[in-house]
This record gives structure tokens, sequence and C-alpha cells, in this order.
């Protein structure tokens, strides 16, 4: 089997052991890659009960079979871990240059051990690697320790690391690579930080080799001019990034706004728009490994109170501190979500975190002597100077570091944070967005946007125009998007491919790359069993039936406004439907026939 | 009735939005859209005389493909949104 390089490194923090080892090709068959064969390898290694923090915990860095080759936008890799935030398998995946690094090194994934008694980074030159100290690089953040690394290893060297947040244990902080990309959701840097883990310095000098060089060379060359003409991901997102889409989930009443308690829409949306981005502070747009998207952001605030230089704000991380709280300077959203990225901690719960301190300070829950300062909606000074401290666990944001819900519950109103199964809902409201809706509630790493993105047929009629405001076909809709996004996730490209191409175009790639001999259908089926396999992690936690569920605010507070006045998410219709379309029980447990079709031992 | 526009149509009408006199079906509102900002921003909003694949309107935030598409009747009150395909994430 090609594409894959067919060695992982084993790295024992506690006693400071490295191993090389073959790669399980039968597991690489049935679970590709990536989050998937990182998740098989968990598995098989982790109990589910484990605490995050504890040693016990493993943490699994994984590419995929197409990462690092000329497949389209293969900068991809999966970061693996029970997760902080959730307590659910934890799957954050990332872009950049990193995983391909990885396989030029000669390697598909990494999987560390144990805890270090004291900080250390992991250092690849090919065959050469070794833990080294890295008392010098803790406590810097994430700019100044890839900086410091790249001097020490050379400009051709390739850095994943985590900053303060990671250190000090937020339970969202992220994994970041290539100074600004981020395997972003659920806490897994944290998990980094608890092993004294600061950073992985990869070089690489080998190739990746596939199966069948001249197929697969044209299914790439196909791939990629589907893309380029595609208006999506040849025109939109190069121009505008993701950002572009804050106005039409406004326009259609699906932007969730003020901790999900307006209507649907804010009425300085387009001020905080990719449009505004494009106009005001875009420098230049940037691409991934391999990408000829090129959706990345490099924006700079030229002057003022939030004077700064870095890349993106995204869709998401846009929507947080600007719609979410009630801002509407553009500015203080992109210097926020810089500081996330300087810090090392996921902007998403972030801003969705001051949101829900921001009604709590309203409703009189919290006061300005608990915070130290006022926190009304609005206020962009606030979003940042709470992000810089929940970064770096001062003053209140030592709360905020533990993300909306705990805060929320810690003063008695869980009510008022807006997740589902500790993490925060992104940005669509599910009320509106009935799919999306189901999505938060079943996915499997807690709400998230990117399991299974619904939003793409019930807003942007990609591929096919589905009503938002309507139940029916949302659960089997959902099921193939899981599915595939798993797929997709799995070989080690970038969901945004999936906008131009489909299952066939992919398929073609993995096959040819790998010379497994596998229809479109089973490889369908492989992200059937990877999503059935992370299930089994959640029911094997603790978790049930009673956590596949929404906020209150979603079920039964209806849209107060905007176009989708009076609606709440008609989950326990859509729930019932999904379960019984995957194969599960009522109880949303997979049956032991569905787990004999998909042989999952 | 307020029509807005978004991303790149920004760049074939010179404008983010207008008030314009009522058209009685979204047809008649899009003919003389066309008449307005000529054969460039025609071109992008029909194929063959049908709604173009890359356009995306809505009507008080509906999409008229779930409304009666281009026949959509509409009232002096209504805001009439047009993108372009986009998307992100």
């Amino acid at each position: 089997m090609l594409g894959y390089t067919g060695t992982l490194l084993r790295v024992n923090l506690t006693d400071n052991t490295i191993k090389k080892e073959p790669l399980n090709l039968e597991d690489a068959k049935n679970y590709i890659g990536a989050r998937g064969l990182g998740t098989r390898y968990f598995m098989k290694e982790v109990d589910p009960k484990v605490e995050p923090f504890s040693p016990d915990n493993k943490l699994i860095f994984m590419t995929g079979p197409l990462t690092g080759t000329l497949a389209t936008s293969s900068g991809r890799y999966e970061v693996i871990a029970k997760a902080p935030l959730t307590g659910t398998i934890g799957a954050s995946n990332s872009g950049g240059h990193f995983g391909p690094e990885l396989k030029y090194a000669g390697y598909d994934g990494i999987i560390f051990e144990g805890k270090s008694e004291k900080p250390v980074y992991l250092y690849i030159n090919d065959d050469e690697v070794e833990l080294r100290d890295a008392a010098h690089l803790w406590g810097k953040n994430v700019f100044e320790t890839t900086d410091m690394l790249i001097e020490e290893a050379g400009e051709d060297a390739k850095v994943a690391c985590i900053g303060p947040g990671g250190e000090k244990l937020v339970l969202f902080a992220t994994v970041m690579n290539d100074r600004h990309r981020a395997a972003g959701r659920s806490g897994l840097g944290a998990v980094m930080g608890s092993k004294n883990l600061k950073a992985i310095v990869v070089k690489g000098s080998k190739s990746v080799e596939v199966a069948k060089p001249k197929e697969f060379l044209e299914i790439c060359k196909k791939s990629r001019d589907m893309l380029k003409n595609h208006p999506v991901t040849g025109e939109g997102l190069p121009t505008y990034g993701t950002q572009i889409l804050v106005n039409i989930l406004n326009q259609s009443g699906g932007l969730p706004t003020r901790n999900w308690r307006d209507g649907g829409v804010f009425e300085y949306a387009d001020e905080t728009s990719g449009e505004t981005l494009t106009e005001k502070y875009l420098v230049r747009n940037k691409g991934c490994f391999g990408c000829n998207i090129g959706c990345g952001r490099v924006t700079r605030i030229a002057e003022g109170k939030f004077k700064s230089f870095g890349e993106g704000p995204e869709y998401e991380a846009g929507w947080a501190f600007g719609a979410d709280c009630g801002v509407r300077n553009l500015e203080a959203i992109s210097k926020a979500n810089f500081i996330c990225n300087e810090l090392g901690i996921d902007p998403i719960t972030m801003g969705a975190t001051i949101a829900c301190a921001m009604e709590m300070y309203e409703k009189g829950i919290l006061t300005s002597k608990e915070l130290g300062r006022d926190l009304p909606f609005g206020d962009d000074e606030g979003i940042v100077e709470f992000t810089r401290m929940t970064g770096l666990r001062e003053g209140f944001g030592d709360i905020m570091a533990m993300g909306s819900y705990r805060m929320a519950e810690h003063y008695g109103h869980p009510e008022l944070s807006m997740t589902v199964k500790k993490q925060e809902m992104p940005a669509y409201d599910g009320r509106c967005l009935q799919g999306m809706g189901l999505e938060y509630a079943t996915s499997n790493r807690g709400a998230c946007h990117v399991r299974g993105y619904l939003t793409s047929p019930e807003i942007l009629g990609i591929p096919e125009k589905l009503d938002p405001f309507v139940t029916d076909e949302k659960a089997s809709w959902l099921k193939t998007f899981q599915d595939l996004t798993a797929v997709v996730d799995s070989a080690g490209i970038c969901l945004f491919t999936t906008f131009g191409i489909g299952l066939p175009e992919i398929s073609e790639m993995l096959r040819t790359a790998t010379g497994i001999d596998l229809t479109d259908e089973e490889i369908l089926q492989a992200g059937e069993r990877i999503w059935n396999l992370e299930k089994l992690f959640n029911l094997e936690a603790g978790f049930t039936k009673a956590d596949d569920k929404l906020p209150d605010r979603l079920l039964k507070e209806p849209m107060p406004s905007g176009p989708a006045k009076g609606l709440v998410t008609q989950l326990d219709t859509m729930l019932k439907e999904y379960y019984q379309i995957r194969g599960w029980d009522e109880e949303g447990v997979p049956t032991d026939e569905k787990l004999k079709i998909l042989a999952i031992e | 009735m307020k029509v807005k526009y978004f991303a790149y149509i920004r760049n074939y009408t010179g404008t983010k939005e207008i008030e314009i006199d009522h058209c009685y079906t979204l047809k008649e509102l899009l003919l003389k859209l066309c008449e307005k900002y000529g054969a460039k921003f025609r071109n992008k909003i029909f194929e063959n005389n049908s709604l173009s694949d890359e356009i995306i309107i809505l009507v008080n935030g509906r999409n008229i493909v779930h409304l009666q598409g281009l026949e959509t009747l509409l009232n002096p009150e209504d805001e009439i949104s047009i993108f372009p395909v986009v998307a992100g994430g």
C-alpha cells in the first residue's frame, strides 16, 4: 500500500523513549488515515474513561494517505486525544505545511504517551528523532516559539506547538502549526500542555510514493480544474475568504446574535463581513500546502488602538467575537482573533464564552466587581481584553478558561451556555437551519459545524438546494455529509474541496494513491465506520441519548424576529429518524447488526 | 422596495443597496435591474433566460427556490438580497 510512509513514531514522554513501528496496514485500509486511523489507534490503546489530563491519555498526530501528495489541498493532518472541554473523543484537523513535512520525514504519524517531567519538544530530521529540553520555550507565545525553533532548526523546518493557553490548560487550547493554522476545537492543545510537550519540529527530505502515478496525476489535475472553475472555490473563497458567509447567513436570519438571544439577524453584520474585511484590511490571500483555493486571509489593522497584523478572522471566529458578542468593530474582532492564534486558544469557544458572560453581566449574574470591569454586549475593548486574560489565565480569564458551560454552571445558570456536550455551537442558528441543529446535537465531538456541514445545502445551495426551515430528509442528508466528511478528514485533504469535487473524485484519488481497490460506496462506508467508532468511544466514555440535545434556547425559545421568526429546532423528530437511518437503536446505540456490517470489532 | 447586493455583485452595481419602485414579480424586478446595470450584470444573473446557477436571491430572507422562483410575487415593503454563490465555514 502506498500513499502511506508505513512508519509511525511512538514517543513515551514518561521514560523518554522513542520507537519506530510499522503502520498497521489492515487498520489503514479500513480507517483510511488521519482522523479515522488515529481514532482507531486511540480506541485500541486508551480506556475511554481516562481523565483527559492523565498521563494515560494519549495524544496522536496522524496524516492521511493523500497528505503531502499532489492531491488538491493536501496539507491536512489530525490531532486526536480524549478532549478536555467535552470528555468526548477529540479530533481536530489542521492545514498549513506541518502534515506534509511529517510525511517527508518518513512518518505517517506520532503517538505520544505518558507525561514528561519537564518541558520538552520533539525534534525530527528524517531518521534523527529526539526529545529536547524546552525550558527556554515555556511561557513563549505561538509566534515566539515558532520563530525560536526555526532559528534553531533552520528555515525549512515546520513547527507545531502550543502557546500559553495549552501550557496553562485552558480547556479550549489549540495545537497551532505554521504560526496561524490550528487544530482548533475541544482543547487538544491543553492535552499537549498537560504532557509538558511544547512543540514538534520537523524537517523531511523524502518523498511520498503513490501506487498509480499516471492515473493519480490525471485525477488530481481533473480535481484542480474543477475547483478552479467552480465559482465558490475559484472565485468566492479566494477573493473574500470564509467571512463572505456573514451577510448571507444574516440575510437568511441564521446568524446567531448576542448569545443567540436575538433573532438571527445582526444589524451591523455588513460592517463585520468578508466584503468589509477585503475592502479595508486584506493584505493578500494565502493557501495551505498544495492548495489552489487560497481562502486564508493575511490582514493588517494599520493604526489605532487595535493595530495589529496576522491571519483571519475566519467566519466562525469573526462571528463569535462579532455578532455573538454584539460587536460591530471589525478591527477589535480581528485583534481578538490574532490574540487567540498568538496564545493558542480556540476563537469560537473564546468568543462564545465572552458572549455568555455578556448576557450574564446584563442579567446581573456577573458583576463588574467579579469581572474587574463592565462587560456589556458590544464592548469591543472587552473582547480583546478578556481574550488576552483567558489565554494567560489572569483575573476572570481564569474562570473563562473553563469555557462557557462550566462558567455559567458555576454561577447557577448553565442554561445561558450555548453548548452541546459542553462545546460552544458555531455560527449557524439551528432554529433557522434545522439540519445544522441536528448536526450540533449528534456531532461526536460536541457542537461542531465541520462534521456534517448542512449549511451547504440549506443556505448555499450546494450540491442541492434544501429549504432550511424544513426537517424532512435532513437526517438522511446529515448522515451522508457526516460519513463523507469523515472520509475527507481521514484522507488528508481539505473539507473545502467538497464545494467543488465529490465522492467520485476523492475516491479515485484514494484508489490511485494507495492502490487499495475499493469502490466509491466502500470508501463512503469507511466514513460510516469511522463515525460509528467515534460514537462507540463516546458511549463507553459515558455519554447517552440524553447528551444528544441542544440548549433549551433553541428548543423552547422561538426565534424572536427575522426571517425565521417563531421557529424552534424540531430536534425530537429529526433525531429519531437520524438514529433509524444510522442503524442505531432508540437510545442511539449502534446495533450489533450495524457493527457487523461495518466490521467493527 | 429595497434591493441589497453582496460580494462581487457590488462590482456590477457600484452600490450596496437601492430603493426601487414596486415591481409585481421578481422577474420584473430583475429585468428592470438588468436595464439599469447593463450586460455584465445581466450575464451574471441570467443564463438562457433562467436564473443562473451562480446566483442566490432571497426575498425577505427566503431563497426564491423555496418560494415561486422568478414568478415570486413582491410587495412594496419587501427586501430582496442578491448574492453570488458563496461558501466557507
